[in-house]
């Protein structure tokens, strides 16, 4: 008899939750959207929303981020808004080996207390959070309070950032970087003054450039001289990634650029000769590159500013503690690239769900639409953001450029904004696409077993598009 | 039969109370919705609404007919293979020499701690740790290679596919046997002495003892060691998915790294991914039959067998009497 009552209540148990648990989602998710998209109808285009407030009970400003470029940026934000009370919890998680994307979506999607108030974005995936899978997260800037139309006439924002962060759907820019991000090449001074006899960025432009065939002689020059021209084929990807014309889908199918799939024959056209110390990037390998402890001597880098900023001055003997510079630092000059790219960015978001929209659209003004002396992109461009001397970047706003200073110790004295202005015409957001982290991940590892000699070209074309077609939504002919 | 006065029973039920809720809401619940959604459409991140599709086994079929769905089945296969073989090999190997009574061997505590000691540390901190030995063109693997002489330059170790699929199969194998050990351990020590003793007075050697009363006498714990470790096996994520992303090329592609890169990539097919959890649910469910028929006792089903024909000649006796 026991038994039959346990069992009957276990039943009601078990059917009680089911039900609970259908009942919680219908609900939570109808009036939802309703609410968000109520006051977008009644405003219009890029109008500020007004009275926006934060709910006073919250006392923590929680962002995503894969640098700690911005989680940094807020002391400097703490410092010169002394009433800002909030507590900065960051999370940073790196984009090594697509890690950061699926926590940030778990983060976005389960919402509640510990949600993102704010996010950055890379350009690698950044159009899935502003325009694709993942942008019904993300708020408008004018529903944060900001004077979006003012603000990107007054700071001259790169048209390209503002297109990659406006949302289709609604027309709202819900997105933007503060870098710049076109790139160069970095190359050091004393290898190129040991093979081509000079380290003027004007005549090493034109040994290591225009095109790759030009490249693959300087290459063969420095393989004499026992130098890596690069080092590993990760260099030269993102300068083909994005000099590329379309991007990996087109029309919702998958389309491998020409310039894209000759990347299998420049990779291997390296490994057979031996051009490069084959790390990846991103990895101990490619970082020792940078102090000149690999095998061999790696001659340059391809780079936006940001390159020089965040990865190689830390890993050139840059100790911020101390005045000594060791290693390659000094070493170093910017030239034009064989092929014009560009890479990366950040740009940063707004949660549409924060409780604090007053201040998180006041801190994304300050990054990426303040254009005065005591905005982020000034002390950025200018290295002035932890005190003189810094590290110095191009930024997203003409305005800030106009009137900043782009010389660098690390260079050797040079003005970097020469070489990294003009580049900033490649960028564009015309060949990215919302899956490009994911697509590069399967495309680098076949381009590996392919240079490795583990598969032929045509069998490693086919398993790229096997991958692609298990796991995107996308058609493959 | 049954006693008048306290029982003792609600007791029971009440402390299973927080087990049977847990269970409901954070197991019950998940299994069910993934069922369903096995059989619709729903994908896309943060999409809560589906429909079912017309044909039902939609998804099945298509994952059924995935190429990298087969080829990670085999991943999975090979490298459970790859991993039980010696680590079953070395914990009987272990247990025999721990519960011999003749070698008696000193400081058993402290040995099987540090046997076991692998299992503490997390799986994802083991394959980071092994990610980095295997560095190339520099880890510490190749330096020391390479400086020894074994090697004439680095050698890209987890570009490998044998070399990656060998490397999980060894952490599993490092990681786990320390465990089937001390539960095999735990078996023997409940075997009845008196046989050990029996044995020992008729002159049976070491081996023997183990081969003929040890090894039979373990039948149970060896069907329950074989079961979870399938399961765990085929249920292997955390060491391919962190050591080399499933990869080279797909080498170290498990089910279950398939079932998270469906669900939790790309393009977020949630259905294909439930459909094929539900897939793999009943291959393993299969395989642990097959294992319980293997390992059943022979000799008990053959008596019982006996038994059952016994009774049903009796009763047909009785009946025949009866008319």
């Amino acid at each position: 008899m026991k038994r039959i009552v346990a069992l009957t209540l276990c039943l009601l148990l078990m059917a009680a939750v089911v039900f609970t648990g259908c009942a919680k989602e219908t609900p939570a998710e109808e009036p939802a959207p309703a609410d968000s998209e109520a006051p977008a109808d009644e405003t219009p285009a890029e109008e500020p929303a007004e009275g926006v407030t934060d709910d006073p009970d919250v006392s923590v400003l929680n962002l995503w981020s894969f640098t700690d470029e911005v989680p940094n940026m807020m002391e400097k934000y703490a410092e010169l808004n002394p009433d800002f009370a909030l507590e900065v919890q960051p999370t940073i998680i790196a984009t090594t080996d697509g890690a950061y994307q699926p926590a940030l979506d778990q983060a976005l999607a389960s919402g509640g207390a510990d949600a993102p108030d704010m996010y950055c974005a890379e350009a690698a995936f950044v159009l899935k959070y502003t325009q694709g899978d993942a942008s019904q997260f993300a708020a408008a800037y004018k529903d944060l309070g900001i004077d979006v139309d003012t603000l990107l006439t007054e700071s001259a924002i790169a048209p390209y950032t503002v297109d990659i962060g406006t949302r289709p759907s609604d027309g709202a820019l819900v997105g933007l970087g503060y870098q710049a991000t076109g790139g160069a090449f970095i190359y050091r001074r004393s290898l190129a003054i040991d093979t081509f006899g000079t380290d003027d960025p004007a005549t090493i432009k034109g040994e290591i450039g225009p095109g790759w065939d030009k490249f693959y002689e300087a290459a063969a020059a420095l393989k004499e001289k026992g130098y890596a021209i690069v080092s590993g084929d990760g260099d030269i990807w993102h300068a083909v990634e994005n000099s590329s014309d379309q991007g990996w889908i087109v029309d919702g199918a998958l389309n491998i650029d020409p310039k894209r799939e000759a990347f299998l024959d420049l990779s291997m056209q390296l490994k057979e000769n031996g051009y490069y110390n084959d790390t990846q990037d991103w990895q101990d390998a490619w970082f020792a590159d940078f102090r000149g402890e690999g095998p061999k001597p790696v001659f340059g880098f391809f780079g936006p500013a940001w390159l020089i900023n965040y990865v190689m001055a830390s890993n050139c003997g840059d100790d911020p503690d101390t005045e000594e510079r060791e290693g390659t630092y000094g070493d170093w000059a910017v030239c034009e690239p064989p092929v014009g790219f560009f890479w990366g960015g950040t740009w940063v978001l707004g949660n549409k769900d924060t409780k604090i929209p007053a201040t998180v659209g006041d801190v994304i003004e300050w990054i990426t639409l303040d254009s005065s002396d005591t905005g982020l992109q000034y002390f950025w461009a200018n290295g002035t953001l932890n005190g003189p001397g810094g590290t110095k970047d191009t930024v997203a706003s003409g305005t800030v450029m106009a009137k900043s200073d782009g010389t660098l110790d690390f260079l050797g004295g040079q003005n970097m904004f020469e070489a990294f202005v003009p580049a900033g015409e490649f960028a564009n957001g015309k060949n990215l696409t919302q899956y490009d982290e994911t697509i590069n991940l399967y495309w680098r590892d076949q381009v590996r077993q392919y240079t490795s000699g583990e598969k032929t070209r045509d069998e490693a074309l086919e398993a790229f598009k096997q991958q692609v077609r298990d796991n995107l939504d996308v058609v493959v002919d | 039969m049954r006693r008048k006065g306290v029982s003792y029973a609600k007791y029971g039920y009440l402390f299973s109370i927080p087990f049977v809720l847990a269970f409901l809401v954070f197991q019950l619940y998940p299994i069910a919705y993934t069922t369903i959604i096995g059989f619709t459409d729903l994908k896309g991140l943060g999409k809560t609404d589906f429909s079912f599709y017309p044909d039902l086994f939609r998804n099945f079929k298509m994952i059924l007919n995935n190429p990298t769905f087969i080829e990670s089945l085999a991943n999975t296969a090979l490298i459970w293979i790859m991993n039980f073989i010696p680590q079953i090999i070395l914990a009987l190997l272990l247990t025999a020499w721990f519960t011999n009574r003749r070698l008696n061997i000193k400081g058993q505590g402290a040995f099987k701690v540090m046997l076991y000691m692998p299992n503490i540390i997390t799986a994802a901190t083991i394959a980071i740790l092994f990610n980095a030995f295997f560095g190339y063109p520099m880890g510490p693997v190749n330096d020391i290679m390479v400086n020894l002489g074994l090697q004439s330059e680095p050698v890209y170790y987890l570009q490998s596919k044998m070399t990656s699929r060998g490397l999980v199969a060894f952490i599993q194998f490092w990681m786990w046997y320390g465990n089937t050990m001390i539960v095999l351990i735990a078996g023997v020590l409940g075997i009845n002495p008196s046989l050990f003793e029996a044995a020992e007075i008729d002159g049976a050697t070491g081996t023997q003892t183990f081969f003929h009363i040890t090894l039979p006498s373990l039948r149970t714990i060896m069907l329950y060691v074989l079961v979870t470790s399938m399961i765990g096996g085929l249920n292997m994520f955390d060491i391919p998915k962190l050591l080399n992303l499933g990869g080279p090329d797909n080498a170290t592609l498990t089910t279950s790294v398939f079932i998270y890169n469906q669900a939790f990539q790309g393009s977020r097919f949630y259905s294909r991914a439930a459909a094929a959890s539900m897939i793999m649910f009943v291959i393993i469910a299969i395989l642990s039959g097959v294992l319980f028929y293997i390992m059943r006792d022979k000799d008990e089903a053959k008596l019982r067998k006996e038994k059952r024909s016994l009774i049903k000649a009796q009763r047909a006796e009785a009946r025949r009497a009866s008319v």
